[in-house]
């Protein structure tokens, strides 16, 4: 592609180097947020025992699996800090079939639109309605109040994609480790 | 010689661009046997635009000696085919498709001014720019950044509601273009005068202020005189007076950031295509996303190739790895650089199903007739004029007997 005249010009170039990048949502991740699930809501409180697993994903999602298969799905704290003021969460449509890492919505925030995925294959019972009259609910308790999916899937079919999930300490370690 | 190596980069509108860029970069006339205007302009130059190359004819004069007449004639041959196009029309599918899915950083200028195909286009590059070079835990490195300029159009935020934004009809008749973008944000008018910039990242690199902090820079570099800014908004503001708009889009563990840039848009051509805050009369209930309406002005610059190659030489530099191997610069146009990828984008743009019946839901009412109408996905779910439930309500304000019972005004 070049001639022989610019790569001359390359090698006498003598143009100062870019300074590092520097992370703009690690600064983030340390301090005050928890990624815990809020033990007070629905997410949590929708069967007695309480969820029977809690999982996250490389996307920043956190997703809470009840015994009857019930799961509800929302954004981690990490991911709403970083994102900054919710304007507008698409909600996924009741009945629709998901497959594992469909996206399933989308967080608006200072004019950012964040695809939301699923990891996991089911179907989608409801979506939080409560967050179209109030999309702050995804900064205020994103794991809590502001969840964003409800959806019923088969613990057995999705074990793969279960076990492939990240506990609580290995998204705060990926949080920690990724660049 | 000398204007001609500032275009080793082919440019849309070569000559006029060539001519101003003689007429707008260099203080006075160059005489070249005139060796204190020669020193003088070199002096300007390198000061202004510290990273550009070809501003050095110094520091290149020895490389520029070693080489024969024939190496002259055919790097001057490439450069005339590249500022003409001659030989040159965008990238095969194959080339793009290997380009986008290899690691690596480059530059890709369409050539296209269909928006259509330019959005699919950032579209592809977006979903198929890989998240990791080598395995995990390696920084990611694969950047882009994309040019396109589109022919006029209204683009509006994937999560707005197109009868809030814009007066469909008034862009109708003047032969603009809608489109319903990917991205999140308000509505912006797009014009041949008018340059898209997109610079796509990893999602953990990703910072919404970082891309226009650069262009700042870069256009400083070039003209230190620029009354050029940052706005809270992350905006760029030219005289205080917004001259890019930019918006946001995360996905996949990876992020764009694409911006427009008003180079020299006729701007008196955009008034009345975006509807006022609130109109008289008109009630809306609805959580779309809003557009802050802003003064707008063009920047100062001579032609839309002057900030591509600002941008260009700006990246290069920015992002030029140890080695000195230059950022590549591929060109795409909507006849050789296309796939059924691309080709699948530019139709769901262009559908009414993602124009008019995606983007949220919304109540509106009209003092004038007292009409109330719910939608969602674009259709009529409840209305006091019964008649109109179950009706697009795109299609009532194609129908003037309808639409006047509705409401008589602009809408």
């Amino acid at each position: 592609m070049l001639s022989v005249a610019a790569i001359s010009r390359i090698a006498v170039r003598t143009a100062p180097r870019a300074a590092p990048l520097r992370l703009f949502l690690r600064c983030q991740s340390s301090s005050a947020v928890q990624n815990h699930l809020n033990k007070d809501e629905l997410p949590f409180k929708f069967s007695a025992a309480g969820p029977k697993l809690v999982k996250y994903t490389k996307e920043h999602e956190w997703l809470a699996m009840h015994a009857d298969g019930t799961t509800f799905l929302g954004i981690t704290d990490y991911a709403a800090a970083a994102l900054g003021d919710a304007t507008y969460i698409e909600l996924p449509e009741e009945g629709t079939a998901v497959e594992a890492s469909d996206s399933i919505g989308s967080v608006e925030s200072v004019k950012s639109a964040s695809e939301v995925y699923v990891p996991v294959a089911g179907e989608i019972i409801e979506g939080n309605t409560e967050l179209e009259a109030s999309p702050q609910l995804i900064n205020s308790d994103p794991m809590g109040k502001g969840w964003i999916a409800k959806l019923k899937i088969d613990e057995k079919a999705n074990q793969a994609a279960l076990d492939e999930l990240f506990s609580l300490e290995q998204y705060e370690e990926f949080l920690k480790s990724d660049e | 010689m000398l204007f001609l190596r500032h275009n080793l980069i082919a440019t849309t509108y070569p000559l006029r661009s060539l001519t101003r860029r003689l007429s707008s970069k260099v203080p006075f006339d160059i005489n070249d046997t005139d060796d204190k205007y020669k020193e003088l302009n070199t002096m300007y130059s390198d000061m202004f635009t510290p990273s550009n190359p070809s501003h050095q004819p110094h520091t290149s004069e020895p490389a520029k000696k070693a080489r024969t007449l024939s190496e002259e004639i055919a790097e001057l041959n490439n450069e005339i085919d590249s500022v003409y196009h001659v030989n040159k029309p965008g990238i095969s599918a194959e080339e793009l498709e290997s380009h986008v899915k290899s690691p690596g950083k480059f530059i890709l200028k369409s050539i296209s001014n269909n928006p259509y195909y330019n959005l699919a286009l950032e579209n592809y590059l977006f979903r198929n720019t890989p998240l990791k070079a080598t395995g995990n835990g390696e920084p990611f490195t694969s950047q882009r950044l994309l040019f396109y300029i589109n022919r006029p159009c209204a683009v509006i935020g994937k999560n707005q509601t197109v009868w809030q934004e814009v007066y469909l009809h008034e862009l109708e008749k003047r032969g603009y273009d809608l489109l319903r973008r990917l991205s999140g944000g308000g509505t912006v008018i797009h014009d041949l005068g008018n340059v898209n910039y997109s610079y796509i990242t990893s999602r953990n690199q990703f910072d919404s202020s970082f891309f226009n902090k650069l262009i700042i820079r870069w256009l400083l570099n070039y003209d230190p005189s620029l009354p050029i800014e940052l706005n809270k908004r992350g905006d760029i503001l030219f005289d205080q007076k917004k001259c890019s708009g930019s918006a946001y889009k995360i996905a996949s563990g990876k992020a764009y950031h694409h911006g427009t840039m008003l180079i020299n848009s006729d701007l008196n051509k955009f008034h009345g295509l975006l509807k006022p805050h609130t109109k008289e009369g008109v009630h809306w209930e609805t959580p779309s996303v809003g557009s802050v309406r802003s003064d707008i002005s063009t920047i100062g610059l001579d032609s839309a190739d002057d900030f591509i190659d600002i941008c260009v030489d700006g990246f290069q530099t920015e992002f030029g790895d140890k080695t000195g191997e230059r950022v590549p610069v591929y060109l795409c146009d909507e006849v050789t650089s296309v796939n059924e990828d691309i080709r699948t984008t530019m139709e769901t743009l262009q559908s009414d199903a993602w124009k008019y019946r995606s983007g949220p839901k919304f109540n509106v009412k009209f003092d004038e007739s007292g009409a109330v109408i719910h939608v969602e996905k674009g259709i009529i779910t409840y209305s006091n004029m019964q008649d109109l439930v179950g009706m697009p309500f795109k299609s009532i304000w194609q129908d003037a007997i309808v639409r006047q019972s509705i409401y008589t005004g602009k809408f």
